[in-house]
């Protein structure tokens, strides 16, 4: 049995169970996301992936909906899409500085017409905290925006479960083990939360740099 | 909420150990903080991973505040504030020479914020060491090392024959169902009773239950949610404390229904005695043959767990109760997966509120239609309880039915506000629920009625704000309490509440198209109810309130 759905006037076959955002995936279609990750179960944090349904009043999380047999679906709902940017232009205010622009974030922020010049809700930013014990991964906790990838991929694809989410509300942010970096916790240093972390909160610190670095005298 | 940590600890659980969040609270009772010893043997013991264990111990309230010798909390909840718009909490502060969140350098004493201690008949109220203590001079009896138990007021019924206030408790309708009616038969009984959920959503009780019952499970659980975080609220409280066994045969129905054998009851840490008086009724139960392996001699096992909180208003969510009562972080998981189809450790569970359990006892004992008749001016089947705060005449909990006008409930049954003073708003059902002003309390108290004004029934706590209150300082207080609360798993959540209220700190304008923006994406945008329902009260200030705002 399958369902058929309508993205945006084009119509499409999907089996039960698969969601609004992977049909539209499926037909290169575009809805714009943060918190999701292909490899990780669907978490519906960001919001970021709104779209319109016929018959709802309010937009929907395309990653944790799912579809169902005669759903017309517009992702270029406008109520959708106003809600996305809102939301990205509050990740945008809780950062430092603007994204570096090959982060998934600055890509989103792009797509939505984010440019993050003068924002409508200025506010408290996230402590500057770098966490650089670690041979290879490095952290800096003030560019997280807590989507849970980091956290997810260490449980669900290399299950070490060295990373949690800590704290809570704004003040949300990640931690390895209990506190003590990547290096003291149960990490096996597979690099897959910086694969998949959108914001350089995690990042691979490259051989080069840290050449450049011990040059310099900065390790 | 991750399926592999559920998996791990689902193991543990099953050989009858503690969860990560139990094993924490005894060392805190301990020794008055959290290592990460403490944290390394909640991992141990629990099976949850060492970094999960730590995100458990930073999530909490409970955990979190630093302890002295003595430990003094002090209630911000929202009857607190309509009593003396934050003042006690300053004068308490100043009187400790101990700052909020903050202990002593002798270590001498630690001062904590609390939302809230169910006390709201008689704010302020503060917890000093064991002892709840309320009302006023409070705050000195605190500073004179003098508090004493605060009383509580004598719940009354409406009713000729109360329902949920009843003085005596049998067990005639759980005995009745197990001993001559098939758990279909049951079903089909609560489903015509029209039972709708007395959490906040209103959801019909039967279809949730029937959900369950269809669900493939090995196992099936019963959870009560006595997580009445709801500042204003007192209402489970005086349930799960006072009348403790209707709501174990609540739950026993109810697993009866669905083909559940063991319920769980979250109490909350704000309410010391909810879980011992709870353990107290299971004991006494279990002694009489009517909890355990043969409920009432018949084949029907059911048993329960009570478990504590640790303070978090979101836990009251159903996903993130589920997950509080696995002792993970309580955050909220999208559905679906529903809690029917995959709830606690994975299996099918229901989970209703404290007080829509404790209406199955007279559906199962008198039928649906006599439960359907309690209300005769409303479509809304059973009764109500609902809880005045402190402003009234006559604050505590009544038994009442839908369809009274909020004019009769607050003015003939609670007597009008004290001294004279006037209602200026009033907050319905905790403070997701918008303000109903004072020129408008002829609205009926129904779920329909109070949605037209913005308002929502709620879990029916009754907060009225009087002329004096300063409505942009109420703001701060609502926005303050949302941004705390949030737990942090959605974005426009957790920065969007956090920029509301710094929004309205100080006395900077604020700029109206900007805050409706921001509104809107609250609104549309949030995972749950906190972050959706959040507005609510800032609209209804925005639609009758806006001079007093500060507005631009």
């Amino acid at each position: 049995m399958t369902l058929t759905i309508d993205i945006d006037g084009t119509e499409t076959e999907v089996a039960p169970g698969t969601t609004v955002l992977e049909a539209v995936r499926a037909i290169g279609g575009y809805v714009p996301t943060l918190c999701f990750d292909e490899r990780l179960d669907a978490f519906g944090a960001c919001r970021v992936c709104m779209v319109g349904i016929e018959g709802l009043t309010v937009p929907v999380a395309a990653c944790t909906t799912l579809c169902r047999d005669g759903m017309r679906v517009d992702t270029r709902d406008e109520t959708a899409l106003r809600v996305a940017a809102a939301t990205v232009e509050l990740v945008l205010s809780e950062l430092p500085g603007p994204p570096a622009q090959h982060t998934e974030l600055a890509v989103v922020a792009n797509a939505l017409g984010v440019d993050g010049g003068e924002l409508r809700w200025p506010g408290e930013q996230h402590e500057h905290v770098h966490d650089e014990r670690h041979p290879y991964l490095a952290l800096q906790h003030e560019l997280c925006i807590s989507c849970g990838r980091c956290v997810r991929a260490c449980d669900e694809v290399q299950g070490a479960f060295a990373l949690t989410a800590t704290g809570r509300g704004f003040g949300s942010n990640i931690a390895a083990g209990l506190d003590e970096g990547f290096r003291e916790s149960a990490c096996v240093s597979c690099g897959a939360c910086a694969d998949t972390c959108p914001t350089d909160a995690i990042t691979e610190l490259t051989l080069l740099a840290l050449d450049s670095e011990e040059a310099s005298g900065a390790l | 909420m991750s399926r592999n940590l559920v998996a791990l600890i689902r193991r543990h659980h099953e050989q009858g150990a503690p969860t990560a969040l139990e094993v924490l609270k005894i060392a805190l009772e301990d020794h008055g903080e959290i290592t990460d010893d403490d944290r390394r043997l909640a991992s141990e013991r629990s099976g949850l991973p060492e970094a999960a264990v730590h995100g458990v111990s930073t999530f909490y309230d409970d955990l979190l505040a630093p302890r002295g010798r003595r430990h003094v909390r002090v209630c911000t909840g929202t009857a607190c504030f309509a009593a003396t718009a934050g003042d006690h909490v300053t004068a308490l502060s100043e009187g400790l020479g101990c700052a909020l969140g903050a202990r002593s350098d002798d270590g001498e004493v630690s001062l904590a914020e609390t939302v809230c201690l169910g006390f709201c008949h008689s704010s302020p109220a503060v917890r000093d060491g064991e002892t709840i203590d309320a009302g006023a001079g409070v705050v000195e009896r605190v500073l004179a090392g003098t508090t004493s138990a605060a009383a509580e007021p004598t719940p009354l019924s409406v009713l000729d024959l109360p329902v949920l206030l009843a003085p005596a408790h049998d067990w005639i309708g759980l005995r009745y169902a197990v001993s001559t009616r098939g758990p279909e038969s049951l079903l089909e009984e609560i489903k015509a009773a029209e039972v709708r959920g007395r959490g906040g959503a209103g959801f019909p009780a039967g279809a949730k239950w029937e959900f369950a019952r269809r669900a493939e499970g090995e196992r099936k659980f019963i959870v009560a949610n006595g997580d009445e975080g709801d500042p204003g609220s007192y209402i489970d409280k005086l349930l799960m404390e006072d009348h403790p066994s209707l709501l174990l045969e609540g739950m026993a129905l109810a697993g009866y229904a669905v083909g559940a054998d063991h319920g769980f009851v979250l109490t909350r840490s704000e309410y010391p005695h909810s879980k011992p008086e709870l353990e107290l009724a299971a004991t006494t139960a279990r002694a009489a043959g009517i909890l355990g392996p043969a409920v009432l001699g018949s084949r029907f096992s059911f048993d329960v767990t009570i478990l504590e909180g640790a303070g978090s208003y979101v836990v009251g969510e159903e996903t993130a109760l589920l997950a509080c009562i696995e002792g993970l972080r309580g955050t909220v998981s999208s559905r679906p997966p529903f809690p029917a189809q995959r709830g606690l450790y994975g299996m099918p569970t229901v989970v209703n509120n404290v007080e829509t359990l404790c209406n199955i006892p007279m559906i199962a004992r008198d039928g649906a239609q006599a439960y359907r008749e309690l209300s005769p001016a409303s479509a809304t089947s059973g009764t109500k309880l609902v809880c005045f705060n402190e402003r009234f005449r006559r604050p505590g909990v009544y038994e009442v039915c839908f369809g009274t006008t909020m004019g009769e409930l607050c003015l003939e049954l609670a007597g009008g506000l004290v001294d004279g003073h006037e209602i200026k708003a009033l907050q319905i059902g905790g403070p997701l629920g918008g303000l109903l002003p004072g020129w408008k309390l002829d609205t009926p108290f129904d779920f329909e009625a109070l949605a037209t004004e913005g308002c929502m029934l709620g879990h029916g706590s009754i907060v009225a704000f009087d002329e004096t209150t300063d409505m942009r300082a109420l703001a701060v207080h609502l926005l303050h309490f949302g941004a705390a609360e949030s737990c942090g798993k959605c974005f426009p959540c957790r920065i969007g509440l956090r920029r509301a209220h710094e929004m309205f700190l100080g006395t900077t304008p604020v700029r109206r198209d900007c805050l409706e923006a921001l509104l809107e994406t609250l609104e549309l945008g949030s995972l749950c109810a906190h972050g959706g329902g959040m507005p609510a009260p800032i609209r209804s200030l925005l639609a009758h309130f806006p001079e007093e705002l500060g507005l631009t």
